[in-house]
């Protein structure tokens, strides 16, 4: 038996670094779970799962570790002669050692990955990219060059996304070097992203969403505050011979939070505003309404599909940035958009290249929605040198914060609610 | 707590609960380890179904707590009767006892007011505790109840602390309102019900309403499963499924076709957008049309 525990932790081990929280009672469950269920493999899978998954979302998860870990090394053992023929069926191959086939497979596969020059052209998709790439086709030279290169450059992340991660290696365990990874990562400074850095920063997200969406819950729930229900309180005191010995409240309820979110997805930025729209568009339950802009020169609606950025209609990535006219968009729009109630959260760099930059906009959105917040990407040492507008907004907006990695955007985005 | 796989299994078939492995499994182990067990999924799956039937197996009392935004532990756990305190002190003065005479007779389990969580503990057999929808509680309420999941025990101050004779078996279900807090899902074992598919679907209902013709069971089972894909604003649960085979029943319907399904679809859906997007759709969705 002591080998079956072993392997369990092993396999917790391997969950963890996978993503999922288990605690060291939850462990402990799953043993005494094994040991009421048996050994055979249906119901043991069961039973881990229901001893360690906690979250429906990680179940995926769980299922994939679990046939890589309980697959052919523990038909082999053959420890319970009555379960073996099941084992064996389920592990899908011989009894005994990995088969070769696919440990070759998954070799060639790592070869495959390290060799592959990182932006190896592939054929196009039809996505976000995509679809800017067709904008951008109109134009010539230079320019339209770059924006082409970087379009296939987005193509083949994309690419890279959709195929299923490549597994890590065929002896699970610990993949200390991912937690200290997704760590570095938090603190990364946006200007300093590479296309590398920004999947990874993706990876990380998923835990972040989590942790966020009910950290957020949390704050909505304590802010609201009841007030006294002045006749329930009397008359609950009538009941007990005019004593006043409970009181109750007014039933609480649930703040009305509308949002808008505008994100400068141009240049350096980029990162930042995509990783913010992702963050917000998973904590979207908090809110009663949630709308996301990106703009670089226009506005233009932003919507996440499987997790990739859409936007209608599709933006010029490489126009010059000109807030001032997209502060002038967002206040034709705003009957229906900017109520009292909602909360506008705008992320840039608030460099103009020194076109208007309309910060009276920004003081009259101000005025009529409960908050303007600015988020900005940039080192607060940078802030108001050369383009930048970002002085003549600081003055209008409620709030202007620094966010400069995953960590303070976080943080930023917390503080709002 | 002594109970096989088998016995499990055979008692959720007597209780003509169909099911799966995945929800035997959780259930057995709930009762193995002593665990509470969390159950989440879409409304009408099946959830609050667990813990009738598992009521039905143990042959114990089910013991109910429905939770809302504002439920507080006197609603929860136990409150004094005042009003039966008040009395009795009113009585006690012309009687002419003394104030210690009285405070000790006045706070005595007589007074006491038990709500579901302290009835399920002071049950004298193991009873069956169901937490209904603890997503609508506070997170106060939800720190609460961790600490008496772990030690069954409650202290009144007046009484002493009142400890668990047997340990209840706690069902708590959730549609997931809203994030439950970690601390409390580590401490419950987890199972997710979702919709069953069109096999199981076609069971439950051979199994609840035998009157229905077989073949129109097994159309029925997977046209509710076809309009669940729809994306509806509140898609059709199990119950209502049930209603709606109970409704064809009554209406004579033969064949289900096009008109067949118009005519009892109010049943099956509770929105009126969703009853003309479905309506719209009937003619697709129909195994036979006219």
């Amino acid at each position: 038996m002591a080998r079956l525990r072993d392997q369990l932790v092993g396999f917790i081990a391997a969950l963890r670094a996978a993503g999922l929280r288990i605690s060291v009672a939850e462990s402990i469950d799953a043993m005494n779970a094994v040991a009421a269920v048996g050994l055979a493999r249906a119901p043991m899978h069961e039973a881990l799962a229901a001893a360690l998954v906690k979250d429906e979302a990680d179940r995926a998860i769980f299922d994939e570790s679990f046939d890589r870990f309980f697959a052919a090394p523990r038909a082999s053992r053959g420890e319970h002669p009555d379960h073996r023929g099941e084992q064996v069926s389920a592990a899908s191959g011989r009894p005994g050692e990995e088969p070769p086939v696919r440990a070759a497979a998954l070799a060639s596969r790592r070869d495959e990955k390290s060799l592959a020059p990182p932006l190896q052209a592939k054929p196009a998709k039809k996505s976000t990219a995509a679809r800017s790439h067709g904008a951008e086709k109109e134009k010539n030279g230079e320019e339209g060059r770059d924006a082409r290169r970087l379009s296939d450059r987005m193509r083949d992340r994309q690419e890279q996304r959709e195929q299923p991660p490549p597994e890590e290696s065929t002896t699970p365990g610990i993949d200390a070097t991912r937690v200290a990874r997704i760590r570095a990562i938090e603190r990364t400074a946006f200007d300093e992203f590479s296309d590398l850095d920004y999947d990874e920063a993706r990876d990380a997200l998923a835990p972040l969403i989590r942790r966020f969406r009910i950290r957020l819950g949390r704050r909505l729930r304590l802010a609201r505050t009841g007030r006294i229900d002045f006749r329930r309180t009397i008359r609950a005191a009538l009941q007990r011979g005019g004593t006043l010995i409970d009181v109750n409240f007014r039933a609480r309820r649930p703040r009305h939070v509308d949002l808008v979110i505008l994100a400068d997805i141009s240049g350096s930025v980029r990162y930042a505003a995509q990783l913010m729209l992702e963050l917000m568009a998973g904590a979207r339950g908090c809110f009663r309404r949630v709308s996301s802009f990106v703009y670089v020169d226009h506005l233009a609606e932003a919507d996440f599909e499987d997790g990739h950025l859409v936007m209608t209609p599709a933006l010029d990535l490489y126009a010059r940035s000109d807030f001032g006219r997209v502060l002038g968009e967002l206040w034709q729009r705003r009957t229906g958009l900017l109520r009292r109630g909602t909360i506008v959260v705008i992320m840039g760099d608030g460099r103009n290249n020194r076109l208007p930059a309309r910060a009276d906009l920004v003081r009259e959105i101000a005025r009529a929605c409960r908050a303007v917040v600015w988020l900005n990407p940039e080192d607060p040492a940078r802030w108001g040198t050369g383009d930048s507008a970002i002085k003549q907004y600081a003055r209008e907006v409620n709030a202007l914060v620094p966010s400069r990695n995953l960590r303070e955007l976080q943080a930023a985005l917390a503080a709002i609610a | 707590m002594d109970v096989t796989r088998e016995q499990i299994s055979d008692g959720l078939k007597r209780a003509k609960y169909v099911t799966n492995e995945r929800v035997e499994t959780a259930i057995f182990l709930a009762l193995a380890l002593e665990k509470p067990l969390l159950i989440e999924g879409p409304a009408g799956a099946g959830k609050t179904e667990v813990a009738k039937v598992l009521a039905e197996i143990l042959h114990t009392e089910l013991i109910r707590l429905q939770c809302y935004e504002g439920l507080d532990e006197a609603r929860a756990l136990y409150e004094w009767n005042y009003q039966k305190q008040l009395l009795r002190m009113q009585a006690g003065e012309q009687e002419g006892l003394r104030w210690e005479e009285l405070s000790e007779h006045v706070f005595s389990r007589d007074y006491l007011l038990e709500r579901p969580l302290l009835r399920a503990i002071t049950a004298p057999s193991r009873a069956v505790l169901l937490i209904d929808e603890i997503d609508k509680a506070d997170e106060e309420f939800e720190a609460f109840l961790l600490e008496l999941l772990s030690d069954f025990q409650v202290s009144v101050p007046e009484l002493g602390t009142l400890k668990a004779h047997e340990r209840p078996v706690v069902i708590l279900t959730s549609n997931r309102a809203r994030e439950l807090s970690e601390a409390l899902r580590r401490r419950c074992l987890h199972l997710f019900i979702d919709f069953p598919g069109i096999e199981q679907e076609r069971k439950i209902i051979e199994l609840k309403v035998p009157e229905l013709d077989a073949k129109l069971a097994a159309e029925a089972a997977r046209f509710v499963s076809a309009i669940r894909k729809l994306g509806l604003r509140k898609p059709p649960s199990i119950a209502e499924t049930l209603d709606w085979a109970r409704a064809l029943v009554r209406l004579g319907v033969r064949e289900l076709d096009t008109d067949a399904v118009r005519t009892a679809l109010s049943v099956l859906l509770k929105h009126e957008d969703d009853r003309a997007r479905v309506e719209s759709k009937a003619s697709a969705l129909a195994p036979r049309t006219r």
